[in-house]
């Protein structure tokens, strides 16, 4: 079977985020595999984890799972007596560590709960579920109120708020635009994270960047929630060095009267060219800008820099 | 328990330096973890236990009781949470046991947080070990009388490290001061004290002592210095903004570093910082590692301060006017981590972002609630 269809299908099960559904499709492959050897196994792991981020639309934290069990795998020490031993103990320790990794989320929780005083107001971006969690935590112990973004295109932001009222946690959507108008009255903001990169800057559903450079220019706390299987070796400088950039994110529309651009990886305005009869043509019929063309032009994630995010609850930090 | 004469002894040491604590009869953040040092010790030698939780247990209980005494001696807590961490460290080496192998623990989890597992050839000399037997029920005293003497070197250890802990820190004091620097510094710290001196040995530099009002510690301190022959001058607190553009390097000691890289210094730091900060003049901190505490002061809650006595503030011979003013005498300012470049600590100089790390290392997690 394929494992793209196998991770979708782990991915079903709403407590199994994309790192952990990637180490339980790779745990299944070695399951079906013949390997006889170390080297053939991983390298089939690695073909499998290529095929995954071929596949997956958003593949970064996906990576950051499938790169964690491979690395764990070329240095598990092992003393087996035969291959097949080793390959069973390494299955089990698979199922064993996604098993253990479900606990996490209500870790986090419990540690983040120290995070909260009473009576706070809380800004949140998206749905997360670690945020969730936290939140629905907090509620049993602390007086909370939340705002969360609606986070277009998707409106996840939507979700959160009908769980949260649903909970009985007062909760208001606001705009994405409407975040810097709704600073001065929020306490902290939470997220949850989709990696926590080398740099200590984290990746998250895009708007999150924003929020927290608005955060520190409001000087109030911008905390991101992440398990300790997120944290990803990749060092962004821009968000153009993100896995999930390409050249169509930010395109500019092409006019049938103007000649296509090069593709470029970074959008840059286009120099008007003297004698371009576009510019000066009226008669051309205006593009539309639907929802969905604007969605496609639109990247999923961003990425923020360390120096505005106040702190990340780890869990567990891995050693640098 | 309690009617055993050594657990009755060993409470009224708990409670003899509970009560000093509760009035103030021992204060400093150095002076109250050596005084815990000394009592945990006497816990531990006269306690009864057989197994490594109960022992854990009667230390936690008795640091419970010693940090309600005194909530705002962030040592105290500090010193029992280091010691339990060596004392489970010993345990841990001692009784490990040939059998276990390093695949049989290694896991990803453990991957996650550690890294490469280290190749170490499991210890074949358990022979010459006596083995430490838990839970026995013929001798239930065995366990303690195998363990106590690693016990009494673990608590040494942290002792050793309190008496040292001027000295280490002092030892890079060269390459923090330059020749013909000036460095201000307010209140009375003996880090700092030890520290200033340390680099008067290699460096010809001037001090700057802020008098530090109302506890005045900032004059002691300016003494003390200009007797080592370094040359110094005492100023009043408000001329810290004023003197600033000549300063080249704050230095500062702290009551308590916390975990988000904040600390808790002498009230005049926060003003003292806050102009190096608007001169962009580095702002250095030495302190004992003790000092680290797990803990954030996420609100900069006004009741995470101390308060002291007001008569220094206003002193009752202003009859007339105590009546109608609230005086307050602040112990402690907070300092916001971003307001602090490095921490020189005995265990090397570290800046604000990696406080956390240290707690990491220097205390287990299940102690950071006693």
């Amino acid at each position: 079977m394929d494992v793209y269809q196998e991770y979708q299908g782990f991915l079903k099960n709403e407590e199994v985020s994309p790192p952990l559904a990637a180490i339980l499709s790779l745990t299944e492959m070695m399951e079906r595999s013949n390997a006889g050897t170390m080297f053939e196994l991983v390298k089939e792991l690695k073909d499998g984890a290529e095929s995954l981020n071929k596949h997956s639309p958003n593949p970064i934290s996906l990576n950051a799972g499938c790169e964690l069990f491979i690395e764990f795998i070329t240095l598990f020490p092992h003393d087996s007596a035969s291959f097949s031993d080793l390959k069973t103990e390494l299955i089990k320790q698979g199922r064993d560590y996604v098993a253990e990794a479900l606990t996490y989320r209500r870790r986090i929780a419990e540690l983040a709960l120290d995070f909260i005083k009473d009576d706070s107001v809380i800004l949140t971006h998206s749905y997360s579920r670690v945020v969730m969690q936290t939140l629905l935590m907090a509620h049993k112990r602390k007086r909370i109120s939340v705002y969360v973004t609606e986070a277009r295109p998707r409106g996840l932001g939507i979700k959160t708020a009908e769980k949260l009222t649903a909970a009985g946690i007062p909760c208001t959507v606001i705009l994405d635009s409407a975040v810097a108008y709704a600073i001065e009255k929020v306490d902290f903001i939470l997220v949850g994270s989709e990696a926590v990169v080398e740099s200590g800057g984290l990746i998250n559903a895009v708007g999150s960047n924003q929020m927290a450079i608005i955060a520190k220019a409001a000087n109030k706390p911008f905390y991101a929630l992440a398990e300790s299987f997120k944290f990803h070796r990749l060092f962004p400088l821009s968000q153009y060095d993100l896995p999930t950039h390409h050249p169509t994110l930010l395109s500019f529309p092409i006019s049938q009267h103007r000649p296509a651009p090069p593709m470029m990886a970074r959008p840059s305005v286009m120099p008007s060219r003297p004698g371009d009869e576009s510019l000066t043509d009226d008669s051309v019929s205006p593009i539309k800008f639907t929802q969905e063309q604007i969605a496609r032009n639109n990247p999923d994630v961003d990425f923020t820099r360390f120096v505005f995010i106040w702190r990340s609850t780890e869990l567990l930090s891995r050693s640098p | 328990m309690a009617s055993d004469p050594q657990a009755a002894a060993n409470q009224r040491f708990v409670e003899g330096l509970a009560s000093r604590l509760r009035r103030k009869q021992v204060v400093g953040s150095r002076a109250t973890a050596l005084e815990t040092l000394l009592v945990l010790r006497q816990v531990v030698s006269k306690a009864r236990f057989s197994n490594i939780d109960q022992l854990v247990e009667i230390i936690r209980s008795v640091g419970r009781r010693l940090v309600d005494a005194q909530p705002k001696e962030h040592s105290v807590g500090n010193t029992v949470r280091k010691v339990l961490h060596h004392i489970r460290e010993e345990y841990h080496t001692a009784t490990e046991t040939t059998a276990s192998s390093s695949t049989g623990k290694f896991s990803i989890a453990k991957f996650v947080r550690q890294g490469q597992p280290r190749n170490n050839p499991v210890p074949m000399k358990s022979e010459g070990k006596p083995t430490l037997r838990e839970n026995d029920p013929d001798h239930p005293d065995s366990f303690a009388r195998g363990l106590k003497p690693v016990l009494m070197e673990a608590i040494q250890d942290v002792f050793d490290e309190l008496e040292t802990v001027y000295d280490n820190i002092s030892k890079n004091a060269k390459d923090h001061i330059h020749s013909d620097e000036i460095i201000l510094t307010l209140g009375m710290s003996q880090t700092v004290e030890f520290f200033l001196k340390a680099a008067a040995h290699h460096r010809n530099y001037t001090a700057i002592v802020a008098e530090t009002a109302p506890s005045y510690g900032g004059r002691e301190m300016a003494q003390s210095l200009a007797l080592a022959g370094i040359s110094t001058f005492l100023v009043p607190d408000s001329s810290i903004y004023a003197l600033m553009s000549r300063v080249n390097k704050v230095i500062l000691g702290a009551h308590a570093i916390l975990a988000n890289g904040g600390m808790f210094a002498t009230s005049g730091s926060l003003l003292a910082v806050t102009a190096a900060r608007a001169y962009s003049t580095p702002v250095v901190v030495c302190a004992g590692q003790f000092k680290i505490t797990p803990l954030w002061n996420l609100y900069h809650e006004h009741g995470a301060l101390d308060f002291g006595d007001p008569s220094a503030v206003l002193g009752f011979d202003e009859g007339s006017l105590v009546d109608k003013v609230d005086v307050v005498n602040p112990f402690y300012d907070y300092v916001r981590p971003e307001l602090v470049d490095a921490y020189i600590t005995n265990d090397g100089d570290h800046p604000p972002s990696s406080i956390y790390r240290l707690i990491k290392e220097s205390y287990d997690d299940e102690d950071i609630d006693l």
